[in-house]
């Protein structure tokens, strides 16, 4: 009967059912007919490649894709890349978006490949591939079109290599640079004055000068500007800027060192318009002038100026002009109290993120007033704000419906009272405990039972409660990915068994549990599947039957950290070559393992390693050839 | 007076052949065009050029309106001692001048009908002739100034009262050619300011020219000239007594000292210049000429520029005139006449390492940068690689583990290692796909892939291996099916 009514509707009717549909219910729609299955290949755009070897079966399959995410993808290498070229079926001339961060493997000849074979490429992002250098960067500017472009952390990157991207692709638009500390003034000069339609720029972390600063003041269309952390940047170079970069929005220099909020205030001075201000741990006491200033941005919507002194009467005079303002940051601020926080409280109810943390006079009466007036609160952060009790919480839990992340983080005053409150807010996604040692079962059970739309939940060192509260979490948060345990000692097996049901599980920290054995461990592999990051150090009762178990189970581990884990040789061995998908492993402190135990395991997943942490003394006792596969696979070594 | 007027005659009598005072001032007034297209010209983008001088040859207007001005300051009470010196020079280079000009005429008779190319060749020379004697006359004039204000402030009336209004001559001309916008029809108040605006642009090529960056009056120094013979010989002192050869005169009197106790006097020892200098007169500077006929630093010269010391001369004479003996020992590519260059040479060749794509190469990074930011499409070309071992033996490696990957057999097309051979040899890819030099085939066989056949090759195989077996036998899971994995491929 149904199969009648489905073939009824027409393909584009398909496709247009289709297009309402969010990815999890997409997966189901495959599998209803060969039909709809069809419908799915034709009309999906985006895709993020797990395993290698499905690449060009999935290419083949979705010939309408514009976005490939091989970010996670390991064994990706040049010759994968290579084959796929050679492969003519493979149409790639639609890729508009291409992740390959963290593929350290791909070097220049592979993203020359790349680059040539999908014409229309505008979104690159190779961030994280610490071996993307000067030849890398000259095989991607073979993509002319490109518009945006993130190569933060790319380490061998230098200004040769920016100047490579920047003539070959003068269209960018975007482009990050964060961590690329080879780049210097020179680099950043020629960036700005070949790629003229830059609008949004990120130079964080980089020793670049006030030449640069005087540089990114003549791009026209500059919209975005991020110089997190540029310490030989000074007010000098701000300067610039007062009366460069026209259109200007949002502006970040937090802990920029030697800015002061002089050149703030001329970077104001010359940009009425801008909205977004982030000026955290740079300047150190919020003045009359900078006051003034800040006072005539009508449009702000962000101010971050973390780490300042901040007095009631200038946070008063602030939310009194900028009343449009969405999110402030004002954590680690002296002179943060009820007085100031009721006053911007009361003037700016448009705000949806606040972050207070390590604001130590800020009590329940300042938390009360933000609920009451700021409905439509989104993220609030409260990190050791002791004062707070459970008062401040009843009116969080009333009120602020539209909460989605907390963030109580070493607040003692929270307490199962507390939490019960907390639980009021069923839009709940991200929630911090770590810390709250007033946590019991009974609190827990209450968030439990009510947010259920909980996808992160930190109860790190929460010793307070045990497999009762574990259950009920299990029971209720359905949608739960990530799940931070470490250090909750009363943890026992019968927890760990509880935590199987959370299917979409994929964070895991199970840290210090001495209480959790192979069985725990068994059930959890058994029934998390998506599981990508584990931490097992310090759990020491884990015993070979776990790890064979996730050796068979876990086979999306991507990260796994088993310091101080009683680990055999065999086990490590079987981990190592079974988990398919795993880049990134801590294997420090293995009492068990002996060399010629780490030499098998460690060849065994040479070829897809990219992070890996050892004890220092097997540098000398790890066969040479072996060293040289892992560095020459782009994997980086922690001898520790 | 005399001079002066004689001056005058000379000149105009040698540029043009009817040299009446009468029609050099109908010029400067029926001039008043032209002036106007030099003014509208940018003078930054004219300076090459040299807009007022280009049609010198038929009615040199820049040189009369200068000779006019002059005429005019000179009618003033002023002493000409101080001048006459420079004036006499002036007259020389003017009767050579003519001299030319009467030969051209001589010649023009002959070659009647000849090629254009000719008569363009002599106006040229005769314009620069021209030019550097305005120069000096203006140089000359440039200690009159003061006075010339005062006599301008008196004659001329309107805005323009000399040159020191205008330290800058875009200035000065830009404000010329705007009051001469607004009022055109009065002609006579623009002859005086522009010339002064051409004289000053002139001063400053000259100072760009000269590489002493010294702007000595002709004249005022004494000009010295050594022979060939001279310049190239190893020796310039020579000992009296032993008949030995010195590079340096210091060197000489260290060596007179062996020659007995009389040479060993401090009088003796000392320099035998600075002796004259005291109680004499402040001596003429000395300058030096190149022996050179036809040389820009030769004393013949029309545009001489004297060569400051002796080491000077020689080393123009060697650079300039000789063969350059000197070759590099290594690169081959540069040769040299004086040995110091060679030296200066190898200490920075193969420093030159920041190299563009179009070839030119750069000792300093920032050199380069602004080389490619000034021209479109220059890249910074990227050194090949010097073929790092290890990186080719992982991807040799990585070749071999894909060899007996069994997880790989759905992915290649055909045959496994048919399809890694493809790829081991890029040229296979040249068709479709360019790739840098460095990846070149020949780069790729040299390779050692025999390392890798020494590891224990089962270890580099696949999860879906070895392992397997233990697993499902050792703790007893139910045999794996293979969609479990798989499910969650295309998250």
């Amino acid at each position: 009967m149904s199969h009648s009514i489905l073939s009824a509707l027409s393909e584009d009717l398909l496709v247009r059912v289709y297009g309402f549909l969010d990815p999890p219910c997409r997966k189901t729609w495959r599998l209803v007919s060969r039909e709809f299955h069809r419908v799915d290949s034709l009309s999906r755009t985006s895709i993020r490649i797990l395993r290698v070897e499905f690449l060009p079966a999935l290419l083949f399959k979705h010939p309408n894709l514009s976005s490939l995410d091989l970010s996670v993808c390991p064994k990706l290498d040049d010759d994968v890349v290579l084959r796929i070229a050679l492969d003519g079926a493979v149409s790639t001339s639609r890729l508009k978006s291409l992740n390959l961060s963290r593929a350290t493997a791909v070097r220049a000849r592979g993203l020359e490949t790349l680059a040539r074979l999908c014409r229309a490429l505008e979104r690159v992002d190779v961030s994280h591939c610490w071996a993307f250098g000067d030849r890398e960067a000259a095989a991607l500017s073979v993509a002319a079109g490109l518009r945006e472009l993130k190569m933060d952390k790319c380490l061998s990157l230098s200004d040769v290599g920016l100047a490579r991207i920047v003539v070959g692709c003068s269209k960018l638009n975007k482009i990050s640079l964060k961590w690329c500390m080879e780049i210097s003034d020179l680099g950043i000069d020629l960036l700005c004055k070949k790629c003229k339609d830059l609008k949004s720029l990120d130079v964080s972390y980089l020793k670049i000068t006030n030449e640069s600063v005087r540089s990114i003041a003549l791009l026209p269309k500059l919209e975005v500007l991020e110089m997190v952390s540029c310490p030989l940047i000074d007010d000098a170079g701000l300067q610039y800027l007062e009366n460069g970069s026209p259109s200007l929005k949002e502006i970040d220099v937090t802990r920029c060192d030697r800015v002061s909020s002089s050149s703030l205030i001329s970077i104001v001075k010359g940009h009425p318009d801008l909205q977004h201000l982030k000026a955290s741990h740079c300047i150190s006491e919020i003045s009359l002038s900078f006051l003034h200033n800040i006072k005539a941005l009508k449009h702000l919507k962000t101010l971050w100026i973390d780490g300042a002194r901040v007095s009631d009467s200038s946070l008063l005079t602030l939310s009194g002009s900028c009343r449009a303002l969405t999110e402030l940051g004002v954590s680690r601020c002296v002179g943060v109290t009820d007085i100031g926080m009721m006053g911007l409280a009361r003037n700016c109810s448009n705000l949806k993120a606040l972050n207070l943390a390590c604001c130590g006079f800020v009590t329940d009466a300042a938390i009360s007033a933000v609920a009451q007036s700021c409905l439509n609160l989104e993220s609030l952060q409260l990190e050791s704000c002791h004062l707070i009790t459970e008062k401040g919480l009843q009116s969080l839990g009333c009120y602020s419906k539209r909460l989605q992340e907390l963030d109580l983080t070493d607040c003692d005053g929270v307490n199962d009272r507390g939490l019960e409150y907390i639980s009021k807010c069923s839009n709940l996604l991200r929630l911090k405990l770590g810390l709250c040692a007033n946590i019991s079962d009974k609190g827990i059970f209450h968030i439990g039972s009510k947010c259920s739309k909980l996808l992160e939940l930190d109860l790190y060192r929460c010793a307070g409660f045990g497999d009762d509260g574990l259950a009920a979490i299990s029971r209720g948060c359905k949608s739960l990915n990530r799940l931070i345990l470490s250090y909750c000692g009363e943890l026992t097996d019968t927890g760990a068994e509880k935590i199987r049901q959370l299917e979409h599980l994929t964070h895991l920290e199970l840290r210090g549990i001495k209480n959790i054995t192979g069985t725990g461990l068994a059930a959890i592999a058994r029934g998390c599947k998506k599981l990508a990051y584990l931490d097992l150090k310090q759990c020491e009762n884990i015993d070979d039957s776990g790890f064979w178990a996730l050796a068979y189970f876990s086979r999306n581990l991507r990260q796994i950290n088993l310091c101080n884990c009683s680990v055999s040789d065999t086990a490590l061995c079987m981990l190592m070559s079974n988990l398919s998908r795993v880049q990134d492993v801590d294997l420090v402190h293995l009492n068990r393992v002996t060399v010629e135990g780490f030499e098998f395991a460690l060849r065994a997943c040479c070829n897809r390693l990219k992070k890996l942490k050892l004890l220092a003394p097997l540098r000398f006792l790890l066969s040479s050839e072996l060293l040289e596969v892992l560095h020459a696979r782009g994997c980086r070594i922690r001898w520790d | 007076m005399e001079p002066e007027d004689d001056l005058c005659q000379n000149n105009w009598g040698g540029s043009s052949s009817s040299s009446s005072s009468k029609r050099r001032e109908q010029v400067c007034f029926t001039s008043q065009h032209k002036w106007e297209d030099a003014s509208i010209l940018d003078y930054e983008m004219g300076m090459e050029e040299e807009p007022a001088f280009q049609e010198n040859s038929n009615n040199n207007n820049g040189g009369q309106v200068n000779v006019d001005f002059l005429q005019g300051v000179r009618a003033q009470a002023w002493d000409p001692r101080t001048m006459l010196s420079n004036l006499s020079f002036m007259e020389e280079k003017i009767h050579e001048l003519q001299d030319l000009v009467h030969l051209m005429v001589a010649r023009n008779g002959q070659l009647q009908g000849r090629q254009e190319q000719l008569v363009a060749q002599q106006q040229q020379l005769i314009t620069t002739d021209l030019t550097s004697i305005i120069i000096q006359l203006i140089s000359t004039a440039g200690s009159l100034l003061p006075s010339v204000k005062h006599h301008n402030m008196s004659t001329a009336p309107g805005p323009f009262t000399g040159s020191a209004l205008f330290p800058y001559p875009r200035e000065a001309n830009n404000l010329a050619s705007q009051t001469l916008n607004n009022n055109n029809n009065n002609t006579c108040e623009f002859d005086l300011p522009k010339p002064i605006v051409v004289e000053e642009e002139h001063e400053m090529k000259d100072e760009d020219d000269v590489e002493e960056g010294e702007n000595l009056l002709p004249g005022s120094y004494e000009i010295l000239q050594l022979e060939k013979e001279e310049i190239l010989a190893p020796h310039t002192h020579f000992c009296t007594i032993c008949g030995k050869g010195f590079k340096r005169d210091a060197n000489l009197r260290m060596h007179m000292r062996g020659h007995g106790d009389e040479y060993k006097t401090p009088a003796a020892l000392a320099k035998p210049n600075k002796e004259a200098v005291p109680g004499s007169e402040p001596m003429l500077i000395k300058r030096y000429s190149c022996p050179f006929p036809g040389c820009k630093r030769n004393k013949d010269h029309k545009k001489f520029q004297p060569l400051k010391t002796i080491l000077c001369v020689k080393n123009h004479y060697k650079r300039t005139h000789c063969d350059k003996s000197f070759t590099r020992s290594r690169c081959h590519t540069k040769k040299f006449s004086v040995i110091a260059d060679l030296k200066t040479h190898e200490k920075h060749c193969g420093k030159n390492k920041w190299l563009c794509s179009c070839g030119t190469t750069f000792s300093r990074k920032d050199k380069l940068f602004g080389h490619i930011a000034l021209f479109q499409g220059h890249t910074p070309a990227i050194p090949l690689e010097e073929t790092k071992p290890s990186a080719q033996k992982g991807s040799s490696a990585c070749e071999n583990s894909n060899n007996n990957n069994t997880g790989m057999v759905g992915f290649n097309l055909g045959s496994a290692t048919n399809a890694i051979e493809e790829v081991a040899q890029p040229g296979f890819m040249d068709g479709k796909i360019r790739f840098e030099d460095s990846f070149s085939p020949l780069s790729f066989d040299t390779c050692n892939f025999g390392g890798f056949h020494e590891f224990p090759r089962p270890m580099f195989d696949d999860s879906e291996s070895s392992f397997q077996m233990l697993i499902s036998s050792a703790c007893g899971f139910s045999p794996r099916n293979g969609g479990e994995s798989v499910s969650n491929t295309s998250l």
